[in-house]
């Protein structure tokens, strides 16, 4: 484990902190957005968008979980698909951002929202198009869906060692936690019984997180799945570890000021 | 035309022939099979283009959604299946994966509706043009016969975005002339009245080419491009008639009746109307589907019926 002022001093780091804040400023801007699963997830798609491993002009990027869309629209507008200014339209009328993603928004390949299907439709593209990878950003919660065993099950009969599953795990859901709802236990046991190759991170590590990509793509046979633990709400404290920060709909004044002073600080 | 002399072929073997020909000429045609494979007569594809036969095993959602990526690579995907497996247990998935995404996928519905007489209700599709109609972008096309089949895989399979053919079980007379073609939102004047307009779609209405009905000046128009509907052709005809029956193997909510009667109430054509279809109702075993037919209003007698009927309102 690397010690978490190492983590600092990696380079994408600032990177964690602009972002969270802009992910911020677009939710309350909007009065609506699931900013606890956003916060977990961020750093993972910093991470797959700026590590250089990945080209996806011509790799593929499905986000099946279409409720962390802000974190996936902050990525791609600090990547220039469209001006950072267009995050204040979030979920707006006649916006390119939805509340859920679409294929309007540029940069984006799939539309999702409901859950469990980003998996299949993943499996069917790395199908496709063998000479790429598809990468797939999932949480813990989903896979409550039975949809997502299938998939599992058949990326591992079709070898799709150009399939990446990145598990969003910060162990909450939207009416409790994980473990409550419906237990998840050994996910990673599963998973390799399953056939697949799984690497086990903490998912706001950017040093951890780009090793685990560079050895997830590297496998050729096995389906590779990366859990990355992670906290809900990372970033504002009282919004760690709280499932009623799953979403939220028209932040008070001082919540907003305290959780931007905490992210600043980030 | 005699129902005694007409001959009988299956469509789903249509299906399955016209699949494996195209599927030669062009190697972007693939199959998701959701472990019905010798149901819908796929094993020869599946032999010949290994690759391209994609076994999914029975899982609708999954398949739906491995079809729809497939489609996102540039494939032109078949999604196979019976009705009341897909699109009806992944229907949700068919709307975001598949239509939302607009993807290249053509979902096969085989055994639909009460023709699938032994295997009885869970099988009998009865909801399937209700619930492909009401999807955004989705088409619907249900086949007359073997013939139309073959002649509607290829315009369907060149046609891009989503697409469902409905397709039922048993081998069902030959009835589509021969020199027609098939052009999607194209209906076809099966024989010219001036009487009653007959719409429907798929071999029940091969039922009304017995001698029985000959004494009837009947306008019958398959409608096997349910979506988009060709409404010119449709209203031309109800305009000269002002008598329409529709007949659906099919429940009467969200069916071709649905569609019809809005139509005609939209157009401000004043039109006599009668909807032979299955009412709020689900369907049971038989051993032979006229049986079904007999019992659930859909028999050449209740047709006869229907016709006399239409003919003595004012």
């Amino acid at each position: 484990m690397i010690l978490f002022s190492a983590q600092k001093s990696h380079p994408l780091y600032p990177l964690a902190r602009s972002l969270r804040l802009d992910i911020l400023e677009m939710i309350n801007h909007a009065g609506f957005g699931h900013i606890g699963g956003s916060l977990s997830s961020v750093d993972i798609l910093i991470s797959l968008y700026n590590s250089g491993l990945f080209n996806f002009d011509k790799d593929h990027f499905i986000l099946s979980a279409g409720h962390l869309c802000p974190s996936l629209y902050v990525v791609l507008a600090q990547q220039n698909k469209f001006p950072r200014g267009e995050l204040l339209t979030y979920s707006q009328f006649d916006s390119r951002l939805q509340g859920h993603l679409n294929l309007d928004t540029p940069g984006v390949e799939y539309a999702s929202g409901a859950l469990g299907q980003g998996l299949s439709f993943a499996c069917g593209l790395a199908l496709g198009d063998k000479s790429h990878h598809t990468v797939c950003l999932t949480t813990d919660g989903e896979h409550n869906e039975g949809q997502i065993w299938e998939a599992i099950a058949f990326a591992n009969k079709y070898h799709q060692g150009n399939l990446i599953n990145i598990v969003d795990c910060n162990a909450y859901q939207l009416g409790g936690s994980t473990a409550d709802i419906m237990p998840l236990d050994e996910l990673a046991a599963k998973y390799i019984r399953f056939g697949w190759t799984v690497t086990t991170i903490d998912g706001h590590n950017f040093f951890e997180l780009e090793s685990a990509l560079k050895k997830a793509k590297s496998s050729t046979i096995y389906p590779a799945c990366i859990i990355a633990k992670t906290t809900i709400g990372k970033g504002v404290s009282f919004m760690e570890n709280k499932f009623e920060y799953h979403d939220v709909k028209d932040l008070p004044e001082d919540i907003y000021l305290t959780a931007k002073n905490e992210l600043q600080k980030y | 035309m005699n129902s005694k002399n007409i001959e009988n072929k299956s469509i789903r073997q249509a299906f399955s022939e016209s699949l494996f020909a195209l599927a030669v000429k062009n190697p972007n045609i693939y199959v998701v099979d959701i472990g019905l494979r010798p149901s819908l007569y796929l094993d020869k594809f599946a032999a010949r283009f290994k690759s391209r036969f994609i076994e999914s095993g029975i899982a609708e959602s999954n398949a739906a959604a491995v079809a729809a990526g497939l489609a996102a690579s540039g494939k032109t995907v078949f999604l196979t299946s019976f009705a009341c497996f897909s699109p009806a247990l992944n229907w949700a998935v068919i709307k975001q994966s598949i239509c939302y995404n607009f993807q290249n996928v053509k979902i096969i519905g085989s055994h639909a509706g009460l023709m699938s007489a032994d295997l009885g209700a869970s099988h009998q599709m009865l909801e399937d043009v209700a619930l492909m109609r009401s999807m955004p972008g989705m088409e619907v096309f249900a086949p007359i016969d073997a013939v139309e089949m073959s002649k509607v895989l290829p315009v369907v399979a060149h046609s891009s975005g989503p697409a469902y053919i409905r397709l039922p079980r048993p081998s069902t007379p030959i009835i589509f002339p021969k020199n027609l073609s098939f052009t999607i939102g194209k209906s076809h004047l099966l024989t010219q009245g001036q009487d009653i307009t007959v719409l429907g779609y798929g071999p029940i209405l091969s039922q009304l080419f017995s001698d029985d009905f000959k004494k009837f000046s009947l306008e019958i128009i398959n409608c096997s491009s349910i979506k988009p509907l060709d409404s010119e052709t449709i209203l031309k005809s109800i305009k000269k008639t002002g008598r329409c029956l529709v007949i659906e193997d099919h429940q009467k909510n969200g069916g071709l009746g649905d569609a019809v009667s809005n139509l005609i109430l939209s157009s401000g054509l004043k039109s006599k109307f009668i909807h032979l279809a299955v009412d709020n109702s689900f369907g049971q075993s038989a051993k032979n589907y006229f049986d079904l037919y007999h019992h659930f209003g859909l028999s050449p007698l209740a047709i006869i019926g229907a016709i006399k009927s239409l003919l003595s309102k004012k």
